[in-house]
């Protein structure tokens, strides 16, 4: 049982929806998440759990087929997912990323036209900000829009690279320059023009279907473009990547709950002589901050998403230090999870050596932990430094 | 004075941002957005602030950087969405 301080802050509703998404994952999840990443690919079956179940559409609200649930349910949900695997779990980051922005920022026709399908799973999106030569740096992007003489189509080129679950998915919200301005635009995937080239032998994430996105003079309908140009970057791409970070620090924290269960449950029964491997001093030491970080990270993770159910200016910055927290705590824990198991946890059949791969990808997605480090302390400097006091 | 008031809108919006960035001074027509004291993060902040603090909601059409420019823009934003006829 889990008696944790962020348990303790759960509603009965939550709770019951957490141990609804624990078992979800121990049956559907965890037996296949190997199998998964050694072939590369997820099965179109899993992802149609995900939508029966709701899943996918959980934080759009009830009016466009969602399930209206909170942020903390949003969180527990990524964080069970996140302990099964990591690919997964990238589904629902970035469907939340496309729907979280469209909700926003979407006209009332693009909201009713795009947010059913993607809240039930009928259509996976994909968020396609990154490019060869613009990652952290997006205002580097090169990708343009150029508007056709009548003013009802935009004519797009550019490439992108890195785009997770682009290999399945049927829209893409893409994000480049109209003029001066940056603009972002729903392409879907059979528009004639876009070629789409799937990344194979990544590190970690190796089922998250990414791939690299060619579009040669696709033409979209202006009306395609989601909120106004010269605001994409600012706030469209803002409020995708929020959500992205939300759902990428509570998987990052699931993750890490892995590599604790993993590591004490070898500890406690792994025999060396007549003493457990948890007898040691060294091994306790790496369990003890696994432990630590697993409670702190919890908590960051749970005071972002409550600040963002109260829809407070502060929810962006927790949860900022929510996944710069829980990210970094995971690379540290699949390290540890993987030394305490030795020669077994270097070996494919067990799940942390695929944490230990996948832990250092939450490093990178959803802005880097350098970027991270340079927004939060600037951040905090000018807390300092109010009104130059 | 209240938050409703054009007054107490300003100074309400006014200890916002000087809580949250550094700036030596800010008067009530300075452009946060020009001075480069902005970046993309604080404006969303701004944004959601606003829209908490006096319960409106800033939609696609309200996309304007005319609106969020300085105390006075938004301030003669907030009365505008709140249906005060001098907004």
């Amino acid at each position: 049982m889990d008696k944790s301080e962020g348990q303790q802050l759960l509603t009965g509703a939550q709770k019951g929806r957490h141990e609804e998404f624990k078992s979800f994952v121990r049956l559907d999840v965890e037996p296949f998440a190997e199998q998964w990443d050694r072939e590369q690919r997820l099965p179109e079956s899993v992802i149609d759990k995900l939508a029966k179940r709701g899943y996918l559409g959980c934080s759009l609200p009830r009016e466009y087929a969602g399930q209206g649930w909170d942020t903390v349910t949003f969180d527990l949900l990524n964080e069970a997912l996140g302990r099964g695997s990591s690919a997964l779990t990238d589904v629902v980051t970035v469907q939340a990323m496309v729907s979280m922005a469209l909700l926003k920022w979407g006209t009332t026709e693009q909201k009713r036209k795009w947010l059913p399908p993607l809240a039930k799973g009928e259509m996976i999106g994909a968020f396609a900000l990154t490019e060869p030569g613009a990652g952290s740096a997006l205002q580097s992007l090169t990708t343009e829009f150029t508007p056709n003489s009548k003013g009802d189509c935009l004519l797009l080129n550019g490439h992108k690279k890195w785009i997770s679950c682009a290999q399945f998915a049927a829209v893409f919200l893409v994000f480049g320059t109209l003029g001066q301005r940056s603009a972002a635009c729903l392409v879907p995937r059979e528009t004639p023009g876009l070629h789409i080239e799937a990344i194979s032998d990544l590190m970690g994430f190796r089922a998250a279907g990414l791939a690299e996105l060619h579009f040669h003079d696709v033409e979209v309908p202006s009306a395609n473009l989601v909120g106004k140009p010269g605001f994409a970057l600012s706030h469209v791409a803002q409020v995708g990547l929020h959500y992205g970070r939300i759902s990428t620090a509570c998987s990052a924290l699931g993750l890490l709950r892995g590599c604790f269960e993993e590591s004490i449950a070898y500890a406690g029964t792994r025999k060396i002589g007549d003493k457990t491997v948890g007898d040691l001093g060294m091994v306790r030491s790496l369990i003890a901050r696994m432990g630590t970080d697993l409670e702190a990270g919890s908590l960051l993770c749970h005071n972002a998403c409550r600040a963002e159910d109260s829809h407070l200016p502060e929810a962006f910055e927790k949860t900022l230090m929510a996944k710069y927290f829980t990210s970094r705590a995971a690379v540290r824990a699949a390290s540890g999870a993987v030394q305490i198991k030795g020669a077994s946890g270097c070996h494919g059949s067990s799940p942390v050596s695929r944490y230990y791969r996948d832990a250092k990808i939450m490093e990178i997605i959803e802005g880097t932990t350098q970027i991270h480090e340079d927004i939060l302390g600037k951040i905090f400097v000018d807390q300092a430094g109010r009104f130059g006091k | 004075m209240t938050t409703t008031d054009e007054k107490g809108i300003k100074e309400t919006v006014k200890r916002f941002i000087s809580s949250s960035i550094s700036i030596a001074k800010l008067d009530d027509d300075d452009n946060l957005f020009e001075s480069g004291i902005v970046n993309s993060l604080f404006a969303v902040q701004l944004m959601t602030f606003i829209e908490k603090t006096f319960a409106i909601e800033v939609g696609t059409d309200d996309l304007d950087i005319e609106n969020f420019k300085s105390l006075n823009a938004m301030t003669a934003f907030v009365l505008q969405k709140n249906g005060h006829p001098n907004g």
